[in-house]
């Protein structure tokens, strides 16, 4: 009835929601991208599905500033800016990695050896899970506040498991036949995917914080 | 209308000071714009004064009685000693300020209502405690409330923010209904204006206070304060206006900066930590002793001055 008083408000949160979308798409492009070509940088869709990747990544940095410009308009109560500006950033950071992880194979010209593919694909597809439970806790956060500590709990251990994968794989890499300089660029990739669900880990314990604090 | 200056002054200050007790915390986080927030807590002080400051106007007027020059005097003193007070960096009480002054005029007049005094230094004990345990009881309350209702952050933010306007104009309409005695009780005392006529020159200079000089108090009060959660900030302020407001009902101006300062505390209790400092507490109690002593000291001190007669040959 009164929503016209609160318009700045409401759209915030619209555009909080779009930036979860934004997110979604993003994550999707990434993943075709490096499905796709993780053995073979040179393959014809994977400067289209990076440019694509580039593009949406820098559309959720638009909406970003988007929602700060309304938020320092004076809409939301001074603690509430920040919570959401910091959490934006950090949620930002997750997709920072993916155009990384997309440029270190384009411009490296990096094949992802064969003997590791299977464990790199059970690391970037818990990785992205993590993501998924992420994106639905921040959506919880901004609408029915429910499930976000079973949330948190479920992205701690995806978590972990993507710790001890990413050690293995390490292991591996480095007691292969490889070549030095491969075994560095095999490692930079798999610790670029494991950030992924460290900082996954990072956003989602914010988010509990930021639950628990408008507790009373 | 000269000798109401003392009076109009007295009022002003207290707008500016005053106000940040209503409106601090919400304009200084800039949850709310400084002109929104003057207009409704001058058009708040002013209601609140016209419609409830006739109590507080009696018990004032009643301590002793004064003639004009008297009321001008008592008024003056009360003006000088908030102002030596706030030079000195001590949190001043207004009402103390004037009562102080009132007793010094009752004590040159020889003639002072003992019962009305006692109810009054009652009531100012009565100030910090009353706003520490409505603290700590709309904190529970509200707080199973807001919880029970399991709003967004969104959501929240707008309850809160509403909630802040809401508290911050009932405070200035218990500012007003509450401190316009200070301001003008003793003109009616002396016989010079009706209770109305006071009560409205008394709000509107209070009104003046919080349009040209609040604004630069809240800034320098509000960077001092203890940073407070927004619910917190929203208990406190309620805190001080339902304390201040219930003794208005009573008939005793009281200071809303010691009902603020309860509140904190009364906060800090019940999330088990510390709000006010030790310092700030020893300042508030320094300033407690010393306001009604100093307006005292100021009324009789002035008294003499202006009966001072130059006698040639002696």
């Amino acid at each position: 009835m009164f929503g016209f008083l609160f318009k700045k408000q409401h759209q915030i949160e619209t555009l909080i929601f779009n930036y979860i979308e934004n997110f979604r798409k993003t994550q999707k492009l990434f993943s075709e991208a490096f499905t796709a070509c993780r053995s073979n940088p040179f393959c014809s869709d994977f400067d289209f599905l990076t440019k694509q990747t580039h593009k949406y990544e820098s559309h959720g940095d638009d909406i970003r500033d988007e929602i700060n410009d309304l938020m320092y308009g004076k809409a939301l109560l001074p603690e509430s800016r920040e919570d959401i500006m910091r959490l934006i950033e950090s949620v930002d950071k997750i997709l920072g990695h993916f155009e990384t992880i997309l440029h270190i194979i384009k411009e490296q010209q990096i094949s992802i050896p064969d003997f590791i593919i299977p464990k790199i694909d059970e690391l970037f597809t818990s990785s992205l899970e993590s993501c998924d439970l992420m994106l639905e806790q921040v959506e919880a956060l901004f609408s029915t506040q429910q499930g976000i500590r079973e949330l948190v709990a479920r992205i701690d251990l995806l978590e972990s498991r993507c710790d001890h994968i990413e050690r293995n794989l390490i292991r591996a890499v480095f007691a292969s036949d490889l070549d030095l300089a491969q075994k560095i660029q095999a490692k930079e990739i798999i610790l670029q995917i494991g950030d992924i669900s460290d900082q996954v880990d990072r956003v989602s314990k914010r988010v509990n914080i930021i639950r628990m604090k408008r507790i009373v | 209308m000269f000798s109401l200056l003392g009076g109009i002054f007295l009022g002003w200050s207290l707008g500016a000071n005053d106000a940040s007790n209503v409106f601090g915390s919400a304009v200084t986080s800039r949850m709310l714009k400084f002109w929104t927030a003057a207009v409704l807590a001058a058009i708040f002080v002013l209601i609140g004064a016209i419609a409830e400051g006739q109590a507080g106007i009696e018990t004032l007027k009643g301590l002793t009685q004064l003639n004009l020059q008297q009321a001008v005097v008592s008024s003056v003193a009360a003006a000088v000693t908030v102002t030596i007070m706030t030079v000195l960096g001590l949190p001043v009480s207004t009402s103390q300020a004037v009562v102080g002054a009132l007793i010094g005029i009752g004590i040159l007049n020889q003639q002072f209502n003992i019962t009305g005094l006692g109810k009054i230094v009652g009531c100012w004990f009565g100030t910090p405690v009353g706003g520490l345990v409505i603290a700590i009881i709309l904190y529970k309350v509200l707080g199973a409330f807001y919880n029970w209702l399991n709003l967004t952050m969104i959501q929240s933010d707008i309850l809160i923010r509403c909630g802040l306007i809401v508290g911050g104009s009932y405070g200035a309409y218990a500012l007003g209904a509450n401190n316009v005695a200070n301001v003008t009780a003793v003109y009616v005392g002396a016989g010079m204006l009706s209770i109305f006529t006071a009560a409205l020159i008394g709000g509107l200079s209070i009104g003046f206070g919080i349009f040209t000089y609040s604004r630069k108090v809240m800034e320098t009060v509000g960077s001092k304060l203890v940073r407070l959660d927004p619910f917190s900030a929203l208990v406190v302020v309620l805190a001080e206006a339902v304390t201040v407001h219930i003794y208005t009902f009573v008939g005793v101006p009281v200071s809303t900066s010691q009902a603020v300062v309860g509140a904190v505390l009364g906060v800090g209790v019940v999330k088990g930590i510390k709000t006010v400092s030790t310092r700030t507490l020893a300042n508030i109690a320094i300033g407690w002793f010393l306001t009604p002593l100093v307006a005292t000291g100021i009324a009789i001190a002035i008294y003499f001055a202006i009966h001072l007669q130059y006698i040639p040959g002696l």
